[in-house]
Order: C-alpha cells, then structure tokens, then sequence
C-alpha cells in the first residue's frame, strides 16, 4: 500500500486525479477501523493531514466555512456558537481521543447513515464544496448522500469545505444508543430552527439507506409555528411531528435494535427536540422583546 | 534505622507498582523479545462447526519471512495431546480431547487451525490468507435448549450427547436442611422465575501472549497468565515435559479477570513449535482474536422456584441451571456453576434448598472463570427472587430481606448449603446504605414521579449479598473433585544489610500485592515499607504457588505471609538474645526492635540480620538463616458481605437507564490498604453494572460472535458510571489471623441484580416485572410495551 502525503491542497488534488483509487484519509477513525479489519485494501491512501488550508475556518456575517480536515474538538471549541447544533452532534462522536482526530469531512466521506454530524448538516442547509484538479463545485448536503455508504464525489474529488448559514435560531441533536460515548447511533434526529426563513429543518440518521431530511414533517412546522408572537406548542403538534418524522424512517432490524424500536425512539426524540428547540426560540423572543 | 511508628496495615498507600504499569515501562509479555526469536500467528476457523476436507499450506510456505506452516499433523502427528481440564466435577463427566490446533473438525468459530511461525509478526499475519483449507459444513448448535433436544445436532458426535455433566446437591439427602419439594407443595406463596444470565467477554487490557525460550536447561515459557504455577504443572502433564525442566514466568500481567486462568492451546502450540523449531518463539494475539477466543463468562439460563409463608418467611428455594460450556471444557469450566451452588441461598436462612445443574456444549467459545465465577449469577437469582417476592407480598423488599437473614447474634451459623459462616453483620451496613441513600426519601420521590406520571420514572433496587471467597479449603476442593489444594505459600528472606525479600505465590496481575504486602510485612518484622521487595510469578525463584483468582490472595496468600514472618522472628529472637546477653524468655519484641525487658537494650530486627549473615557470633548449633517459608490451607472461606442501593431513572419513552445514585457499604473484614479497596469496589461495581446495563456476546446463527468488537461489545465508559458513594463497615473474619475477607469480586458480584431490581422497580407499575439483561434502551422500552399489553 502506498501512502501519499501531500503538502497542499494542489498537490493533494493532483495526486488524486492520478491516483483516483487513493482513499482519503484525515483523523482516520473510519478508515483505520476498516483496514484493520481488512474490509478494505486501497492500494494507495492520501494523507490530507499535512494540508493545512483543510484544517482552517472563516466566517463573514451570516455563513461559516470550514476546512474538512478540522477536528471535532476544534469545531466544538472554535466555532460552537456559531453552530450549536453541529457542535452538540459533535461532542457526541466517539470519545476525547477520537474527537482530536475525526472530522466532518470523514464522517463526509464515509457517509454511514449513522454519521453523527449528517442529520444537522442536512438540518441546517449544509453545503458540501468539493474540488478536483478539473475545477470545484458546491453539493448540498441534501443531494451528498446516494445510498448506504455512498455519497456523490466524483473519483478524483476530495472534500474541501463545509459551509453552512451560522445559525438563526436555536437548533438540536439527540440520539439514542447503549452507553454515553463510543457508541453507534441506534437513531438520530437534529432540527434547526430558521427564524430568518420562518422554518424549520429536520433530519434523521441511522434509520435509513443514508441519512435524509424529513420534508414533511419539516412542512407541518412551517403551517403551526407561528414566528411572530410564538405560542407554546400543544403537545398535540409535537407528537404529530413525532410521527411524521418517525414515518420518513425507513429503519432495519440489526444488532444495534430493531426497526420498531428505532421507529417509536424517532418519534420521542423528534417530538422532545422541537420542544426543547421551540421552548428556546420562545425564551429568546420574550428576553429580546 | 528507625522502625516505623504507625502501623502500616490500614494506610492508604499508593501502590509501589503502579507508575511502571501505567507508564508500561516494564516487561509485558509481548515485550520480551529474545535472540533469533519467531513470530507465530495462528488461522482461525471461520466456521462454528465443520469437517476439514483438506489443509494446503504450500503458498503460505512461500511468503517473505515464513520459516513454518504447522498444523495439528505437524504438532501431535497420533492426536494425543488435549487440553487439560482440572475440575470434573462428576465421575461421568463427558470431556471432549480439544486438541492444540483442529485436526478433523472444527467446533466453533475461532478455533485454531494452523499456525505460521515467521521472522516478523506482521509476515506471520500475511502468510495466513495464503492457507488454503476446505471446510465442509456440520449442523450448528448455538442455545442450550435445543442442544438437549431429542434429535439435536451433536457438536461432539462420539459423545453421543451435548450433555456434559448433571451435578446435583440436595439440602434433604445432605442433611442440611428439608426436602425442598415438599416445601413448594406446602408453600402458601410460591414464585418461579426464569432469568438469563447473558454470555460475557473478560476484556482484560492486555491481551493475551506467551513466548517460549527452548533454548536454554529448561523450557522456559513467559505468559500473560493469572495462574503460572498451575500453567507449569498442567503444561507438564499436557506435553510431557518434566517439571523441572519447566519455568513459567508471569511477567507484570495487565488484568485478567479470570479471563487469564487458562491452560491456552496457545501455549501448548508455541511451546510444540519452539521445541521442534529448536528457536524461541512468541504468539501476541489482537484484540479481535482475544474477544472471540479467550473464555467467555457466565451463559446460563436459571430456572428459580421460592416458596414462602405469606407474611414473609421463605420456606424453600429450588434452582435449576442450564451452563453453556461452549464447544469445549476449560480449565475449570465446568466448576463454575458449582461456585454458584452454595451461594443461591445468601445470607437468608432458607430451610430447603434444591441445586441441579446441567453442563451443555453448544458451538460456541468456551466458558469458564470470569469475575465472580458462579457467585455472581447466584446473587443475581436470588436477590432479583427476594424482590418479586416482595412485590408479591406487597412487603417493602428490604423489610423482606431482613425477616429473612442471619441475624448478627446468629453467627457462626451453618446454612442450608451446608457452608459454615463465620461472621457478619447484615444489619449495620444495611442501616448505613440506607442512610446514606436516603431510602425514605427517594421512596417518596418514587411515588410523587408515579403520581404525576413523569415519563421518567424512578426505581430503587437492592442488593444484599455475600460471597464465599478466598479458594478455598483444599479439603473443600477435594470434596467437589477439584484437581488442586486451596493453599498458598509465602517466603521471607532477611538480607544481609536488613532489606526483605518477600517471595509469595500468589501471581499478581494489577490487584497490588506488592503494595499491600509490603505493608503487612512491615508491620509484622516492624521494618520500613520501603525496605521491602515483594517478587511473584516467576517458578525459579517462586517454585510453589497456588496464583490469583477467586478473591484468595490477601485472606489465603496474606496469611501465609504473616506465618513465614513469624517463623522469621523465632529463628531472630535467640540470636537477639544472644547479642544482648540475656536469656530468650527475656525478650520482647516491637517495633522492630527487640528489647529485653524492663530495660532500653536492645537489637533491631535487621541488625540480627547482618549478625546471621556473618555468623561470627552465634548461640552453638545455630543454623545460620533468619530465612522462613510458610504455607496457608485455610479451614474456611471468607465471607464478605454488604448492601448495595442503586437508584435508577428510567425513561418510559425511550427506554434509556441512567444510574442516579449508587450506594454500597461493604463489609470486607480488616482492610489492609483503603485505596486498594476502594479501587476494587469501584472497578467491581463499573464490571457488574455493565453486565445489567451494557454488555452482551452476541452470535449470529451461524454461530459467528457479531460482538467482536468494542464498538458492538458495550464495555462501559467512565461517562456511563455514576459517582459512587462507598462504604464499609469492618466484622473482621474469623477464618484467617489478619481477620481480612477477598475484595476483589464483591462489587462485581453485588451490583448487578442492584441495578437491574432498580430499573425493574421504576417500571414495576407499567407491568413490568423482568427485563432480560442488558437492560438496554430497546429492551426495556420492549418491556414496558409488553407489559403495558
């Protein structure tokens, strides 16, 4: 196996045009797992670690772009509140040592439908820029993901940045699994909140082929939450979205838990985030007024 | 030199040996690395059951680095050489032969086929995908049930059977109580219940590894092993190699958990091909290796009746096991549950008791000794039996509890299993549980959360438990037909400049032995901690040993200590006298100092050290050595004991359990050294909260372990564990002259039915009233959904 070690970002994407079966590598918590267990045998990696534009981060007014090399912990440290619903999925990848290393871009690149970070990316309008030696191009987050470890880069296109509006609103992330960190999402579920827009993004993880918006729940919100002079939500409304979110799901029966159960825990979360996320923008609108 | 003042015993002491092992400069096993040495690595069977048709080995002969491909027609050519089983525990015992490495068939997924000996472990590793083997496919039989079925595939067909032993004890033909049947039958109240102990991994951190030096005047084999002086004697008998042309080190060992008491088809093989290959050798395995083929632990299913009186007397308690054994017999295997069978009473006085146990094989990885090693599953059946009988009741169960136990003025008190207990005191480390758990308190918070249905409800669970530990009384062995003595031995050398070396055979692997018997010795010779060496796990220089496991280092192997320092003191004390000139009735001795009476002459201890060693001056027929050897057969076991409250949050909605608070007020007899306790109380509650909550091997039906990894197999984090609220009360034992009880499996084996009788309590009121562990998310919101049914 060769390893390539690229010390810029052109030099990286000419590598991988020459060398299109190259596989990435940032923090390597998905792609060691794999080689380690031999599910995989690239004949080339392409160390991104020593390119330092991948690891660095802008902002202007209203959008915050990052590198796709930054760490987790960087993300959680550097940029939180800027993007809290990120950096609440974020705290939840893994452990410490696997946070100092993982990256948005890999969870990107690896597109497991039980990626942490997908379900807010999707959640908050997300776009995904990648580049090649032929040019760059911009793929939102809700046209990323193709199928069951499947995403839309080309073979000679590595993973550049993350944009995403900084947020508007409250935004959350919940997922449930066996133990508090180093664990596997059994579901997953973020909302972001766009005040700005009068909406809502939704999104779900781990209970599908990929990670996917819920569009009808997303429009239930847009008809009941009333932006100007925000009400408490009945929990009527609440659970109605529950089951609209838990009804975009298209759960498997595995190891980690059962399609029924993945089903019904969707529903609570999404149903308990909204509040949580409703309760906070209602909070923030009365301390503002 | 100045004896120390206060005594040692009783101090928290950091531990001598723990900036070397946390900073790993020190001599793991895999770390040795030996002159022309060779790596081996082993092929595994992917297969839970089949023939072999063929094994072509030719290609991975060929590979860079490749010194050797053997197989079992390589290594025992007339298929003589099986692993060893100490402990069968009937006279009709099936005992399949588990060769070194599957000639003919293969029994579970993971067993060794052929091994690659290699300049470099990582070209042994490549060399194995280019072993060639045909297997052809044989019926797999993964649960215990449908193994004992009429018309079962067999895993063993000569056998005849997948029913490897009955073992029965019964309290009316013992003597030892009534006759539990009858006790059902009159019963006013009666309840059975099946609970599934789920299969365990031992995750211990360092895995396994052995390295074999045929080169020298003996065999010398390294391993990381809780047992060496066992390994010695088994690999012995096993291979035929004279014992005395055998040394076995146990080098710093990173944790075991019972996990390391083994005789490992591992060692045999690398003992085999250094020995023909005429070069040392080392086997390391990876972590995936060790989850899948080092011992699994428990695996039973329990089928428990108790009978009580209505108002709360329990009149009889019947138990009937099933034990997966996996496809083979460990090295003592099928002994567990029988460690289990004098414990299902508890501390309850309960006049009948029924215990029959059924040993199955299945296609699976064998089971033996894992924390607790049968206590564990006794506690869990009958504290979890002692809170749905008080459901039953309507009867606070502690209320129940304490109707029911061995009162403090009832001690020595023999019970129905036929165990004497020496000691305890139920009453006073319930009491402070319960003070510092606040019981009154939460109970109400309990009923306020029900009342106003709070999706997050709250339950309290208990856990009254004992243990017997502390293996064992030899004779109590023998009577269960173990292979070996429950003794320890211990040996003191006084060095010429006054420093001790402590010999003890009892192999360490992270408990602080070094520590905790640098303290004792200190206090017995009243020399300075530090001026004391204690050397294990090595047979050339620590010849005799029983090792470490079963809580028996401190209570069996610590007594044994204080007895060598007492023979010290008496071969001392006529060489005190004589340098003092005075007559050896005169002396007293203290601090390290003896004194003649009434008067401020006097000697240290390690002063007649240097005075034996030159042996100018000694009394006539002296023989010139302060140096003494003791050995410890205890009589009895020690019986800790203890009460654990855990409160739990349970969230209908989603299922999850968080730990709220966890309080546990143990009773461990004397404490040599608190932070060592301590240190064990938390590592045993974290091991047997993960049983409840998290942990689970789990196998596909084709008999492959989908658990193999630490991202499926759910070992808790220090994120998942509470803060734990500790404390102990002390009745010293009775059984040993420290007045100490084993610690290191207690937490273990009291914490698990805690929490799962607190979850069970939080949702008890949904019609909940079992919950098969782990108690995971989706398995207690299943519960609630069936209950709720």
């Amino acid at each position: 196996m060769e390893f390539l070690r690229p010390v810029s970002l052109g030099e990286a994407l000419e590598m991988k045009a020459a060398r299109p079966e190259a596989v990435p590598i940032a923090g390597g918590t998905d792609v060691m797992v794999e080689l380690n267990f031999d599910h995989r045998r690239p004949a080339a990696l392409l160390d991104l670690t020593r390119v330092a534009e991948l690891a660095e981060w802008s902002r202007d007014d209203s959008v915050v772009t990052f590198g796709a090399a930054l760490p987790y912990t960087r993300l959680i440290n550097e940029l939180g509140t800027d993007l809290p619903g990120l950096a609440i999925a974020s705290r939840t990848v893994g452990s410490p040592q696997i946070r100092n290393r993982g990256t948005v871009g890999g969870n990107l690149g690896a597109a497991s439908p039980a990626g942490d970070t997908h379900p807010v990316l999707l959640a908050s309008d997300a776009v995904v820029e990648v580049a090649s030696a032929r040019g760059t191009r911009s793929i939102p987050a809700s046209e990323f993901y193709l199928g069951v470890k499947r995403n839309a880069l080309e073979p000679d296109e590595l993973i550049t940045s993350i944009r995403l509006p900084k947020a508007t609103g409250p935004q959350q992330f919940a997922k449930v699994g066996t133990r508090n960190a180093m664990v596997i999402a059994v579901c997953s579920f973020a909302i972001s909140l766009h005040p700005n827009e009068s909406r809502a993004g939704a999104a779900i993880g781990s209970a599908a082929p990929t990670p996917r918006r819920v569009r009808q729940a997303e429009d239930f919100l847009t008809e009941v939450l009333d932006w100007e002079s925000p009400q408490a939500l009945p929990d009527s409304a609440k659970r109605r979205f529950g089951e609209l979110v838990a009804s975009a799901a298209e759960p498997i029966d595995d190891v980690r838990g059962s399609a029924a159960y993945r089903k019904h825990a969707l529903a609570v979360l999404a149903r308990r985030a909204l509040g949580w996320a409703w309760d906070a923008y209602r909070e923030g609108e009365r301390s503002c007024a | 030199m100045t004896a120390t003042a206060e005594p040692e015993v009783g101090k928290a002491r950091l531990r001598k040996e723990d900036a070397r092992l946390i900073t790993g400069r020190t001599r793991w096993t895999d770390n040795i690395t030996l002159p022309g040495m060779l790596h081996l690595a082993v092929l595994r069977s992917p297969m839970a059951h089949a023939r072999i048709v063929s094994i072509d080995t030719s290609a991975a002969r060929d590979m860079p680095g490749v010194v050797a491909v053997l197989t079992a027609t390589d290594l025992d050519p007339d298929g003589e050489i099986g692993m060893p089983c100490a402990w069968p525990i009937t006279p009709d015992m099936r005992h399949p032969r588990r060769p070194v490495l599957a000639a003919t068939e293969v029994n579970f997924a993971g067993e060794g086929v052929a091994v690659v000996a290699a300049r470099s472990a990582a070209e042994a590793e490549d060399a194995l995908e280019h072993i060639e083997v045909e297997y052809e496919d044989l019926p797999v039989v993964l649960d215990m049930e449908a193994a004992l079925a009429e018309g079962a595939p067999l895993v063993h067909e000569d056998l005849g059977t997948n029913r490897s032993a009955l073992w029965v004890f019964d309290s009316g033909e013992a003597g030892t109580g009534g006759d539990v049947e009858q006790a059902i039958s009159d019963a006013e109240v009666k309840l059975t219940r099946r609970f599934r102990q789920q299969r365990l991994i031992p995750a211990f951190m360092e895995p396994r590894s052995t390295v074999v030096d045929p080169t020298g005047p003996q065999l010398t084999v390294w391993s990381s092993t809780q047992i060496p002086h066992i390994l010695r004697v088994m690999t012995a008998m096993t291979l035929g190699v004279p014992e005395h042309k055998l040394r076995v080190v146990a080098p710093d060992v990173g944790g075991g958990f019972g996990g390391k008491i083994a005789v490992l088809p591992e060692e045999m093989m690398a003992a085999l091909v250094a020995r023909k290959l005429g070069k040392p050798v080392k086997w390391t395995e990876s972590r995936s290796d060790a989850m899948l083929t080092a011992h699994h632990g428990r695996d039973q299913i329990q089928d428990i009746t108790i009978s009580a009186t209505r108002d709360g007397m329990v009149t009889g308690l019947k138990v009937d096991l099933l034990a997966d054994m996996g496809a083979y017999l460990g090295l003592v295997g099928p002994g567990v549950p029988l460690l289990g069978a004098f414990m299902f009473n508890a501390i309850y006085k309960i006049p009948a008791y029924r215990f029959a146990c059924t040993n199955v094989f299945t296609n699976k990885t064998l089971t033996d000794a894992y924390r607790g090693a049968g206590r564990p599953e006794a506690t869990f059946a009958i504290e979890r039996m002692m809170d749905e009988l008080a459901a039953e009741l309507g009867m606070d169960p502690l209320e129940l509890r304490e109707k029911n136990w061995i009162r403090h003025d009832e001690f020595p008190f023999t019970t129905v299993a036929g165990l004497t207990y020496d000691s305890g005191n139920y009453e006073a480390a319930t009491e402070r549980a319960k003070q510092l758990f606040d019981y009154d308190g939460l109970r109400r918070e309990q009923q306020a959360r029900r009342a106003s249905n709070d999706p997050v409800q709250l339950g309290i669970g208990i856990s009254t438990y004992t243990e017997m530990c502390g293996l064992a009384p030899s004779r109590v062995l023998g009577s269960l037909a173990y292979g070996a003595g429950g003794w320890e031995s211990a040996s003191i050398r006084m060095l010429p400049t006054g420093k001790v070396e402590v010999v003890t055979g009892s192999s360490a692997h992270g408990q602080g032995h070094e520590t905790a018997w640098s303290q004792i010795v200190a206090d017995q010779l009243g020399v300075p901690f530090e001026d004391i060496e204690v050397l294990h796990g090595d047979t050339q220089f620590s010849p005799k040993g029983m090792d470490t496991y079963g809580s028996r280092s401190l209570a069996v192997g610590g007594t044994a200590l204080v007895l060598a320092a007492r023979r010290v003191l008496d071969k001392a004390k006529p060489v005190a006298a004589h340098m003092l000139e005075c007559s050896v009735d005169d002396m007293e001795f203290t601090g390290g100092k003896f004194t003649v009476q009434g008067t401020d002459q006097s000697v240290g201890i390690q002063d007649v050290a240097l005075a034996v060693f030159a042996a100018h001056d000694l009394p006539d027929g002296y023989e010139a050595s302060l140096d003494s050897d003791a050995t410890f057969d205890p009589e009895n076991f020690s019986y800790p004991h203890g009460t654990h409250l855990c409160a739990t949050e349970v969230d209908t909605e989603t299922g999850r359990v968080s730990i709220r608070s966890y309080v546990c007020v143990d009773d461990v007899g004397k404490v040599v050294n608190p932070l060592i306790v301590e240190g064990q109380i938390h590592g045993g509650l974290a091991q047997g909260i993960a049983q409840a909550l998290y942990e689970e091997a789990v196998h596909d039906e084709s008999g492959t372990l989908t658990t193999g990894t630490f991202a499926d197999y759910y070992l808790p984090s220090a994120a998942d564990m509470p803060t734990f609220v500790t404390d102990r009360t002390e009745t010293p034992s009775t059984t040993n002259p420290l007045g100490v009880k084993g610690v290191g499996e207690a937490g273990t084996i009291a914490s698990t039915p805690a929490v799962v009788n607190s979850v069970i309590d939080a949702v008890r009121h949904m019609g909940v009233d079992d919950i098969e562990m782990p108690c995971s998310p989706m398995r207690v919101w299943q519960a609630i959904q069936g209950g709720a049914r």
